[in-house]
């Protein structure tokens, strides 16, 4: 017998089948609009601008860039290119090597959903492509169109986009990188961005 | 106190100042835990549906174990089983070593550190980097974690300036949390850019849909899982939940009750493997179906490892996590350690606490800790030899009421020694920190008989 078959023969013998599920859970009234996104957003750490024109969106996102003193290089998606147009910035090169992608100093992507409670914006595998394009570059500009935020958790994950479980990952990411290991004192890009932007776009 | 609980808990916080300081921080945490659970007006409610779905996910454990492991596989990882620690480790040897894989970056896993996966590593010639900073800290001073999630809370920042100091190349004397953080994350960067094979723990495990699901703050596990070809998931059995609507339920109650963020900043939901690489998952039962089989103590299993029972125990507060001797410290370690604990002393922590509560109160899924601490206690957990003879002789005291009221004048007679500090003196841990209480100079029984005779008739 392997140590499969003898682990799920114990587990086997102390599942009884007894306890019911609890019937699902219903959310209390909540909030599912930008602005309450935007305030748990700044909780922690991150920050909301917006919500824009999709018009403006290319004019605000290159200011944001200049004003962080972005670098060389500026990487946006497709899908972020198709809202900003052309700027100073560059499209995510096809097949790459994620290793080659460390000196990335501002990374542009489009965010699948928000979430009001926590001010988390859900990334699509096939969005944040290579992975390690949001969580290696310096700085972090998500585009979330307004009309994509949800009040919470249960909203989220049940309301996820069709295939989005099917590309690898699906990340919910909710501020920038940071660490309290220190004391408990909170530093901010601990190995990932140093800051996180997200730019609403009007429905 | 006992199981050796109380000698080392001397020697891992041994001075005041130091004690206060992490007494402060963690239960700086459990404040925000409250603040956090006020300001959400469905936490309570998500608390009691917590506990309901773990008690019905443990109830249909095989269930959803064959059914992550198919879901799993359609998507691409390679799911395999260890029975026990020595299993786990040979597993994730062998995948390094036929990967010729020698440098490894890893994210927080508290199963490894039960199962000491790390020293099996590097005894056999493999680097790893503990990569959560915290972690990163202890495994530079050569110690295990002592938090659940702060592994390095016992420690101070001019400790770490000083490990730093010599293992970073800071500046000496450097203590500024944000330039110590710096220093890690550029060291900790190379480590991830030079890394063959990266290995994670799970937080859950979805079996409907064969998803993996992994918490960070720091997006450490992230950047492991984004940058070799190789990711190792690690998990217990008991991270399996049936389904995302569970999932939703239990993350909004994960970091409320770990730190007060309504959401950790990384919420990975991982599917098969990236594009060109390979995950493969080891799950784990190292004592779990043991745990699983015992009808009483099977809630501990319900644990989703959010450190609120650590953060509000007023012994892990002033002992610090080293002082248990076991990879899991607090309320939850002590009523896993019968279970899962490999020595005798281990298998005896239930008997290291004060029974008071505080740890049931917090519980985001409501494990009633301190009443299995008390079922314990009840079972032949193993005891040390004074604390078996205290016991004997508490209980031959309690059933005779001449031998009581002896025991009692012979306490009286002796106070007034025992009050005062001398070598070998069994009140001397007592009296370390603080004075004997006085007592009123004659028995309870005999202060009554004196009273009802005052007012007598």
């Amino acid at each position: 017998m392997s140590a499969r078959e003898r682990i799920l023969a114990r587990v086997r013998a102390a599942s009884h089948h007894g306890v019911p599920a609890p019937a699902p859970f219903v959310s209390g009234p909540g909030r599912g609009d930008f602005a309450a996104f935007a305030e748990r957003l700044e909780a922690a750490g991150g920050e909301a601008r917006g919500p824009f024109a999709a018009s403006a969106l290319g004019s605000r996102v290159a200011e944001l860039c200049r004003e962080w003193g972005a670098g060389a290089r500026v990487l946006a998606s497709e899908a972020a290119l198709g809202w900003i147009g052309a700027g100073p910035w560059q499209p995510v090169p096809r097949e790459t090597d994620p290793h080659s992608l460390a000196d990335v100093s501002v990374a542009i992507l489009c965010g699948a959903l928000g979430v009001a409670e926590n001010g988390a914006v859900g990334l699509d595998g096939r969005e944040a492509r290579p992975r390690a394009l949001p969580i290696l570059c310096e700085r972090l500009i998500l585009l979330l169109d307004t009309s994509r935020i949800v009040s919470d958790m249960n909203a989220a994950l049940a309301g996820l986009p069709d295939g989005a479980l099917a590309h690898h990952h699906f990340t919910f990411v909710a501020g920038p990188s940071k660490t309290a290991d220190i004391e408990g004192m909170l530093v901010l890009g601990a190995h990932g961005p140093r800051a996180l932007a997200v730019f609403g776009i009007h429905a | 106190m006992s199981a050796g609980l109380d000698r080392r808990a001397l020697a891992v916080l041994p001075d005041g100042e130091r004690r206060s300081a992490h007494d402060a921080a963690v239960f700086n945490l459990r404040e925000k835990r409250d603040q956090a659970g006020r300001a959400e007006p469905d936490f309570e409610r998500l608390r009691e549906h917590a506990r309901a779905l773990k008690a019905h996910a443990l109830d249909h454990l095989d269930l959803l174990l064959e059914r992550f492991e198919e879901n799993a596989s359609r998507a691409g990882a390679v799911v395999h089983w260890a029975e026990d620690a020595p299993a786990l480790n040979r597993i994730v040897h062998q995948l390094l070593e036929s990967r010729g894989a020698r440098r490894v970056v890893k994210s927080k896993s508290m199963l490894t550190e039960e199962c000491g996966l790390n020293p099996y590593l590097e005894s056999r010639g493999v680097e790893v980097v503990d990569t959560d900073l915290g972690e990163r800290i202890v495994q530079l001073a050569s110690e295990p974690p002592s938090h659940i999630i702060m592994p390095a809370i016992h420690r101070s920042r001019e400790d770490i300036g000083a490990l730093f100091h010599r293992e970073l190349d800071v500046p000496p004397g450097e203590t500024d949390p944000v330039r110590l953080t710096e220093a890690a994350r550029r060291h900790l960067r190379s480590c991830f850019l030079g890394a063959d094979a990266a290995i994670t723990g799970a937080n859950f495990a979805v079996a409907e849909s064969g998803t993996l699901v992994v918490v960070t703050n720091e997006g450490n596990a992230d950047l492991g899982m984004s940058l070799p070809g190789l990711h190792v998931a690690c998990l217990g059995l008991e991270k399996l939940i049936p389904g995302l609507a569970d999932l939703a339920v239990l993350l909004r109650l994960l970091a409320r009750s770990a730190t007060g963020q309504p959401i950790s900043v990384y919420t990975s939901l991982v599917n098969g493997p990236r594009p060109g690489a390979e995950l493969h998952i080891v799950l784990v039962d190292n004592g779990r179906t043991r745990l699983l089989a015992d009808e009483r103590h099977r809630r501990a299993l319900g644990c989703i490892r959010c450190g609120a029972c650590l953060n509000t125990c007023p012994v892990y507060r002033r002992a610090g996590g080293h002082a248990y001797g076991f990879a899991i410290p607090g309320p939850i370690g002590l009523v896993l350690a019968p279970a899962l604990g490999g020595t005798e002393e281990q298998r005896g922590l239930p008997l290291a606490s004060t029974l008071c509560g505080s740890c049931t109160a917090v519980c985001p899924v409501k494990i009633d800790l301190h009443e299995q601490l008390i079922s314990w206690r009840a079972s032949d957990v193993p005891r040390g030899l004074r604390e078996r003879l205290l016991s004997r002789f508490a209980a031959a005291c309690l059933s005779s009421p001449a031998l009581y009221a002896l025991a009692g004048l012979a306490l009286r007679a002796a106070w007034p020694v025992l009050s005062r500090r001398w070598p070998g003196n069994p009140a001397g841990p007592w009296l370390a920190s603080r004075e004997l209480p006085t007592h009123p100079g004659a028995s309870f029984r005999a202060r009554w008989r004196d009273r009802v005779r005052g007012a007598g008739p």
